[in-house]
């Protein structure tokens, strides 16, 4: 029986066997060429979330375009599909071309959040691939980036090297250092320390850390004689432009999160909202122009027949020219049935402009970030957003035909009372309040407004990484009294969730080397798709820290005093610790930073050349 | 003027179900330039519609998509633009472009082909079986309906019915990394080493339909051995034409 037999063998058996066929329109198959690369890219979630992201799209595509490299997909095996892959000895294998992931020559991996981490550990054992990277005599190496590479630690047992920053340039300079490694002959180490030179990579095994008795981080530095770098500055890209971005994309069969045309309209966000890791991490703003979205986006259409395009980035109104852009992606594919839409809405006054003009096309949610209900808190977390700007937006979009909003919120922020909690359900009942007020014949009918609170994490590369997690009771208890203010809003739904997967994710997200004991042990104890809320054990998780002898609130709940040095501190992710130490002080005493594009206030971006204007 | 598109559907895909496909097509005809008819309303939808549905699970070579055109094309450009729009694994196979008063293919077809592939213990036992049944003229069985099992007579269904030779089909066509599957216009993928393999005609139509996964549950009852495992691949559409049973296609 032949290896893809043996996996049509156990697919009738699994729910969703749809996930693991690949053959998807605009898949990419090739002829195998010796002397090629071929690229396994794992997104260590189930293949509807992870079709669902932009940065696997771009890399399969940058990687597919050069004709010595083949970039094949894998996604986490569902539990009921990883069970049945094990009884029946199938290791994991690519969509593409079901190849055993371990005859690759790289895996790549995504880290999107701290709790896929089980999952790479699943995914590399039913690979075959032993767990510890110190361990692998032959297979691929293992790479990883995203937002959570630029704290690896806790991952740095399990993977050769990670990947800061933009992956469009990098990737292919790890496939280049793979070729001339794989020529040279030299043993494996040597990829290590040549793909160490190569701008925005970073590899654990070359580095030693020191800590102090009381557990705290002494030191960081590259082991001796490793030509490792001090500091390893991540990669940019600085014209999006020019950069490679994709003219045609997999059309998945079954449904998937985000089922459309992701049209990254620009990287980058200058707001400088204090709790957000994306909005440092991925500085400075970079724009495309609007000629090339429009090209891309004609492209995109015809190529996928897609019936909608979704404008990305972290702040889509912030697009200097927000407004045309919408009027000639509206005007131009209006006739097409094909409907335009815009992620993660600021608001502001460009608001109402931009809704019109969506609108023509066809409604979508809208969806409103306030993150904290009073303006005291607004300004210690630098959202630049007041009570007015929302309430102007709300009813400009009641007025211009949504009865639906959805507005997000966090607890747990730094310096929050149960003022704050108390703020949230104020602005909810306002927001009711304004639908009520609009004549009938003037507004939707069916108003539903729901209000959505997720628990803070703080997170590395923000202002608030020095700054301790709310711990658990309290959480719940500020969770109860504001379900108690809104369950009397008529309209209103909350929604929330148990506090303890945040807990662990902030253990995580500031965790160092010493975590991947626990990661491991949790792993073993039958721990993974831990961000899914009927997987997650937390049960589990707890013996696993106690086992390692690891205290996760030294992680999560303890304040970092302002010289204390971070796992992270080793590696340059564009803002400085300066930066980050002023506003974390002018977050203590509620003050606003304003918008960098009004004014450069130093975040770091400038010592990389030509990259921040 | 309708356009209908006779593609497989390969192994590959066989677990992609008929609700996945009907919303892949449609996106499909979106990246053509055809001139396809949209329905009226809030939310306008390719006139389209499939002779049958397969199951999942199945393969076949004999699928047919009707859509309706709002202009006239000629056969090549219809070909060409639907060809460029589906992946290796849902192969074109041909286009015919008939009239809109054209009968409806749902409604004109009345058999299928099968070959069916049995493999695993009875499956020999199994096809030795099928002497036996065409010798009954009449065979009862508990066919599943929408309104639960009902008794029916599925001999009167099984139009013809043959054991096949065993083929093991050649893997030489455009080899890819995929190396198991074949990829070419004619055949799919299948097993190699099938135990044994049957050929069937069986009545599809809208009030009396055989599928061929209970006829070897029957065989395999009558043989008194358990249901083997089974590939079931559809080879032909055929529907009542002047001149007796031809091709859906072609009528």
């Amino acid at each position: 029986m032949g290896f893809s037999e043996s996996i049509d063998r156990i697919l009738p058996g699994v729910t969703k066997p749809v996930r693991y066929l690949g053959g998807e329109y605009g898949s990419v198959v090739k002829e195998v060429q010796p002397g090629m690369v071929r690229y396994a890219f794992l997104f260590p979630d189930v293949y509807e979330v992870g079709m669902s992201h932009l940065g696997m799209k771009i890399l399969y595509d940058v990687i597919n375009r050069r004709p010595d490299a083949w970039c094949e997909r894998v996604f986490s095996p569902w539990p009921d599909m990883h069970d049945a892959m094990k009884a029946a000895g199938v290791p994991l294998f690519s969509l593409e071309s079901r190849t055993p992931i371990s005859e690759f020559d790289l895996l790549g991996i995504t880290l999107q959040y701290e709790m896929c981490y089980t999952n790479i550990l699943s995914a590399l054992d039913l690979a075959g691939i032993p767990l510890k990277s110190r361990d692998r005599a032959n297979g691929p190496f293992v790479i990883a980036g995203g937002p959570c590479a630029f704290n690896p630690e806790p991952l740095a047992d399990f993977v050769d090297l990670f990947v800061l920053g933009d992956g469009e340039q990098s990737t292919l300079d790890t496939i280049d250092a793979y070729k001339q490694w794989r020529a040279s002959g030299l043993p494996r180490e040597e990829y290590l320390r040549m793909a160490a030179r190569i701008p925005g990579v970073y590899v654990p095994s070359l580095y030693d850390v020191e800590y102090h008795e009381d557990g705290r981080i002494k030191s960081i530095s590259p082991k001796k004689g490793s030509n490792a770098p001090e500091l390893v500055k991540k990669a940019v890209v600085t014209d999006l432009d020019a950069a490679q971005y994709p003219e045609t994309l997999i059309v998945p069969y079954g449904e998937v999160v985000h089922n459309r045309i992701m049209l990254e309209i620009f990287r980058g966000c200058t707001r400088g909202c204090r709790f957000c890791q994306a909005g440092m991490i991925y500085r400075p703003i970079r724009e495309r122009s609007l000629e090339k979205l429009t090209d891309l986006a004609e492209k995109l259409v015809r190529s996928t027949g897609y019936d909608e395009i979704s404008l990305m980035s972290l702040s889509s109104c912030d697009y200097s020219r927000i407004i045309e852009l919408s009027r000639e992606m509206a005007g131009r594919f209006e006739k097409r049935r094909v409907k335009v839409s815009l992620p993660s809405l600021r608001i502001d006054s460009k608001l109402k402009d931009t809704l019109v003009e969506t609108l023509k096309v066809r409604k979508t949610a809208l969806t409103l970030a306030p993150e904290a209900g009073t303006q005291r808190l607004r300004d210690v977390i630098n959202k630049g957003v007041t009570e007015e700007d929302l309430m102007r937006s709300v009813r400009d979009a009641f007025e211009a035909g949504w009865s639906a909003v959805k507005l997000y919120f966090m607890i747990g922020l730094p310096t929050e009372t149960d003022e704050d909690v108390d703020g949230i359900a104020d602005l909810a009942r306002k927001v009711v309040g304004c639908y009520f007020s609009l004549p009938k014949d003037k507004r939707a009918p069916g108003l539903r407004v729901t209000v959505s609170a997720s628990v803070f994490v703080p997170k590395p590369i923000t202002p608030f990484q020095w700054c301790a997690q709310l711990d658990q009771n309290t959480v719940i208890e500020r969770q109860q009294r504001l379900k108690k203010a809104l369950f009397s809003i008529k309209g209103v739904d909350f929604k929330y969730h148990a506090p303890d997967v945040s807990f662990m994710e902030a253990a995580f997200a500031r965790g160092d080397r010493r975590l991947g004991a626990v990661l491991e042990r949790a792993w073993r104890l039958g721990c993974r798709f831990d961000g899914w809320s009927d997987h997650f054990r937390y049960d589990l998780w707890l013996e696993a820290f106690r086992g390692a002898g690891i205290d996760p609130d030294f992680y999560a709940l303890r304040e970092r005093a302002e010289d204390e040095v971070f796992p992270w501190d080793h590696l340059d992710a564009g803002p400085t610790s300066a930066f980050l130490l002023r506003e974390w002080h002018r977050a203590q005493r509620a003050e606003a930073t304003p918008d960098c594009r009004l004014g450069c206030e130093g975040c770091g971006m400038k010592r990389y050349e030509g990259v921040c204007l | 003027m309708r356009a209908l598109y006779q593609f497989a559907k390969l192994s590959r895909l066989k677990f992609v179900s008929h609700l996945d496909l009907q919303r892949f097509m449609q996106m499909a005809l979106r990246r053509t330039d055809l001139p396809v008819a949209y329905s009226q309303g809030f939310n306008p939808h390719p006139v389209m519609a499939f002779a049958s549905a397969l199951a999942v699970g199945w393969i076949s070579d004999c699928e047919i998509l009707d859509v309706k055109l709002a202009e006239n094309v000629s056969e090549d450009f219809a070909f060409r633009q639907m060809a460029s729009a589906l992946p290796p694994d849902l192969p074109l196979q041909r286009v015919r472009l008939v009239e809109d008063s054209h009968p409806a293919m749902m409604a004109a077809l009345s058999a299928a082909e099968y070959r069916i592939l049995l493999d695993g213990e009875g499956a020999k036992a199994t096809a030795s079986a099928i002497g036996g049944y065409m010798a009954q003229s009449s065979v009862i069985a508990l066919r599943k309906t929408k309104s639960g099992e009902k008794p029916a007579d599925i001999r009167a269904m099984t139009l013809a019915l043959s054991e096949e030779q065993t083929e093991v089909y050649t893997e030489d066509k455009k080899q890819t990394a995929y190396s198991n599957c074949i990829v070419n216009n004619t055949s799919v993928c299948i097993g190699a080493g099938a135990e044994a393999a049957l050929r069937a005609t069986l009545m599809l139509t809208e009030r009396a339909t055989l599928k061929p996964d209970l006829l070897v549950a029957t065989l395999a009852g009558r043989a008194g051995v358990p249901i083997p495992s089974m590939q079931i691949h559809r080879l032909r559409l055929l529907g009542e034409g002047l001149s007796g049973a031809a091709d859906l296609m072609d009528l």
